[in-house]
């Protein structure tokens, strides 16, 4: 009962965020210069093109109207159509979500499995010889995506070294070649995914390091490596499980930049290309999508926290 | 017990599992052996596209993403060879018979990838859903005034124009005006505003929105023993680099760079190959002759911009020295209309200080204004770059835009709110037909910031309805001269596109030049080599 008392105020802050922000796509999609018409026909678009273009698509009708419309059909599972193809857009973003999914995967478990270990041990070393953390997450944490992806775009199309940059093909199909082409991207995308959680653990490590109950449990002669499994990790966990449950949200959400980049076909590409084209179905479903997965992740996170930590749940937690 | 009893079921069984095992084995074999020949004639050919069509509708769409795809599937009546002269396409002979009227005769075979003959109705019919305001196509203009169409039996076609065009010829060879099935379009069995049916070499079998297309051979293509690839795939590869990477690796056999860095930085590879093709297609600024807010609205300001814009450093520092000056009427006509004009015969110093002694008349010495360009093409930002040093030794204060295509269409041909922009412009197969873009009253797109010049547009209309001639060429040079003067919309350089392959894996034929945009007019004959 309390964990529903808990997670219910949350819920109803969901549903009013993603109405939030499909007004706000809705409108901000409307009063950006340029529509599909100029995309369309380029400088020939004249005002009667214009007019029978936006005719077509019911863009003539007043922007409250088209939103009511939208939403209407959104409630019955209708995202719209894309104005290139014609054709639903729900049909790409689930045929493209495996796609980002497993990016996002690769993504977190290379996060993971450096970021953890790594935050840790730059923790328990402490601010004296700790410093590899700082570099680390500080090198991680400055280089843009964009410019890690070019450079090994660059140095892989010169030197293959096994990997290939595009040409996507499910797992499913050929899993060795899906690895070939999506290891690189996965692991563009981590890097600042490894700097992030690194910062994060050792943050938190440091900080639970200096608490009481650790310096009880060493003079009681506890071994450092239960002191730290034991006592560390639990208590150094929500920031961690924080930042990991934001950073999943913002992969799974269209890591834009690295799919573009890596020609990769998840829903950040269709997106991106959306907006480009001004294809308004494609760019509304997309954000709100990305927000639907954010929303859903952050309430997990907050279900994981009462997990964690049981006090949360209840109000005790002081 | 229970081991006992399955060893018995087991060697019960064995018989039957032997022979069943045998019979899917020899089904296996057998049914692998039947596809042997058409695997191994099954052959691929893969170009790594630049960009996504905008859109379906081979009538409407105004950009050349759109129009490579369209030249895959579709064909026109007419085409235009290495020397920008017209030949049969579609068409398998064409005849005018006065200066208004034409006959044409369909090639005999012609066959629309579903297997039906195109007839005369379907060209009447193509032409006259070009020429319907509904279509909202912007080829429209370009047919000139078609007065009457008739079919005069199944495979030829008269058409009669209101007045003389002569570009109407050349008009019918850009891919705007295709020839589409118009019975299952008015059946409704295609809509060609989702779907592509045509007569050309290929047929889409697959599209994947911003991902690939992949297309197979028209088995009724009319050309016998073309395409000579089964296939072609089409990936979407926007990012240059993944291009360069995608023709190393072999994923692509070839594909295109609108500058010549990318080829030669790949011509140290040993497979890799490029051709450069020459085009009527130029990159042009755009100025704002309308806006009282811009200091181009004055003149003499437009006029000094015009003598102080370094098209040969343009050339120099974008292009590598691969492009050419260019000019309103396309060098690539080889015609000598407007090099005798001060922006281009006059040395560099003495145009500077033309330039400058403009600017003081206008009282404008310095003008503060902005150069825009769509950021989706890395080459116009970097021709910003130039032109802004360039116009600084003049005195001007340039400011550089970059912004997303869609923004750069509706500021500058929409709202008309920008200084000066850069672009390209294509020139078409006949030279009246580039420079009619210059009479906004024509063109209609331009409308929001040219100025109108009366005698310039009576020139331009007159031009239009002159064949190829020494008088023409005089006119045109007459019109050069009022272009110059105007300084609303100028040419720069010559755009030439970089075809890059791999000749290990394909042999491939591109015109030297095309006067339609028309990079891969011989697709049927690119062989694949594995």
């Amino acid at each position: 009962m309390r964990l529903i008392g808990y997670l219910l105020p949350r819920i109803a802050i969901a549903l009013i965020t993603t109405l939030g922000v499909s007004i706000l796509v809705f409108l901000a999609l409307r009063f950006i210069p340029g529509g599909y018409a100029d995309i369309l026909l380029g400088p020939f678009v004249t005002p009667e093109a214009r007019a029978a273009i936006a005719q077509r698509y019911g863009l003539d009708q007043p922007v409250v109207f088209q939103f009511a419309h939208w939403l209407w059909s959104l409630l019955q599972g209708d995202f719209g159509v894309s104005m290139v193809t014609q054709k639903p857009v729900i049909d790409e973003f689930l045929r493209r979500a495996p796609v980002t999914l497993e990016l996002a995967m690769i993504a977190l478990f290379v996060a993971l499995a450096f970021g953890v270990p790594l935050g840790i041990a730059s923790g328990v070393a402490g601010r004296a010889r700790g410093g590899f953390g700082r570099v680390i997450g500080a090198v991680g944490a400055s280089v843009p995506d964009v410019v890690l992806g070019s450079a090994l775009i660059f140095v892989f199309s010169v030197w293959s070294l096994w990997f290939r940059v595009g040409g996507y093909v499910p797992f499913s199909e050929a899993p060795v070649e899906n690895m070939r082409v999506m290891l690189l991207p996965g692991l563009t995308l981590s890097v600042f995914g490894v700097a992030l959680i690194l910062r994060t653990t050792r943050d938190a490590v440091m900080q639970v390091m200096t608490e009481g109950h650790i310096t009880t449990a060493v003079a009681r002669g506890e071994r450092p490596r239960d002191i730290i499994r034991l006592h560390v990790l639990r208590n150094a966990a929500i920031p961690v499980v924080t930042v990991v449950t934001t950073y999943f949200g913002f992969l799974l959400s269209g890591a834009v930049v690295v799919e573009v980049l890596f020609s990769i076909p998840g829903i950040g590409l269709y997106t991106f290309n959306g907006l480009l084209n001004r294809d308004y179905a494609i760019v509304q479903a997309g954000v709100l999508i990305a927000a639907l997965v954010f929303i859903s992740i952050n309430m997990v996170s907050d279900i994981l926290y009462a997990a964690i930590d049981p006090r949360v749940g209840t109000g005790n937690r002081r | 017990m229970n081991s006992n009893r399955s060893e018995i079921t087991i060697m019960k069984f064995r018989p039957s599992i032997s022979r069943a095992s045998a019979t899917v084995a020899l089904g296996l074999g057998v049914a692998a052996m039947a596809s042997l020949p058409s695997l191994a004639q099954e052959k691929t050919i893969t170009w790594g596209k630049p960009a996504e069509i905008t859109g379906f509708d081979a009538h409407v769409a105004g950009t050349v993403a759109s129009w490579e795809m369209y030249q895959m599937i579709y064909e026109t009546l007419l085409e235009a060879d290495e020397s920008l002269a017209l030949k049969g396409a579609l068409a398998e002979s064409w005849e005018q018979t006065s200066p208004t009227s034409y006959t044409f005769t369909i090639r005999d075979g012609a066959t629309f990838s579903n297997g039906r003959s195109v007839t005369a109705d379907d060209v009447i019919g193509s032409l006259e859903r070009i020429k319907n305001p509904e279509t909202a196509s912007y080829w429209s203009a370009q047919l000139g005034d078609i007065s009457k169409m008739e079919a005069v039996d199944d495979r030829t076609v008269t058409v009669e124009l209101a007045e003389p065009h002569p570009a109407f010829l050349p008009a019918l060879a850009h891919i705007t005006a295709a020839i589409l099935p118009i019975k299952e379009l008015k059946e409704g069995s295609f809509d060609p505003t989702s779907q592509m049916l045509g007569s050309g070499p290929f047929m889409v079998e697959e599209h994947k929105q911003d991902e690939s297309w992949t297309l197979a051979r028209n088995p009724h293509y009319w050309r016998e023993g073309y395409p000579l690839a089964d296939l072609l795939e089409v990936p979407i590869i926007p990012d240059q680099s993944a291009r360069i990477a995608a023709l190393r690796n072999g994923r692509v056999d070839f594909t295109t760079f609108a500058d010549p860095d990318s080829p030669q930085m790949l011509a140290k590879d040993n497979n890799i190959k490029s051709s450069p093709q020459q085009t009527t297609n130029y990159y042009r600024v755009d100025v704002n002759a309308l806006s009282e807010d811009s200091a181009f609205h004055d003149r003499k300001v437009r006029q000094a911009m015009n003598l102080a814009l370094d098209r040969q450093a343009i050339d120099d520092f974008v292009f590598a020295g691969t492009s050419e000056v260019d000019y309103p009427v396309p060098g690539a006509f080889g015609k000598d209309a407007c090099r005798s004009l001060d922006a281009y015969a006059l040395p560099r110093e003495e145009r500077i200080e033309k330039a400058k002694a403009l600017l003081k008349e206008a009282g404008n010495e310095n003008p503060e204004v902005g150069l825009i360009a769509a950021s989706s093409n890395p080459v116009l930002g970097r021709i910003a770059q130039v032109a802004q040093q360039s116009l600084g030794e003049a005195g001007f204060n340039v400011t550089i835009e970059s912004i997303p295509t869609a923004e750069y269409l509706q500021r500058v041909f929409t709202d008309g709110d920008f200084d000066f922009s850069v672009s390209w412009l294509a020139g078409y197969t006949d030279p009246t037909m580039v420079i009619a873009w210059w009479n906004p009253e024509f063109a209609i797109w331009n409308q929001v910031f040219q100025e109108s010049v009366p005698e310039l547009s009576a020139a331009l209309d007159e031009v239009k309805t002159m064949q190829d001639s020494p008088e023409r060429d005089a006119k045109l040079a007459e019109i050069c001269g009022m272009i110059d003067e105007s300084a609303n919309l100028l040419a720069l350089v010559s755009k030439t596109d970089y075809v890059v392959y791999r000749d290990d894996k394909i042999e491939v034929k591109v015109p030297e030049k095309s006067g339609s945009s028309d990079t891969f007019q011989y697709i049927e004959e690119f062989k694949p080599l594995d």
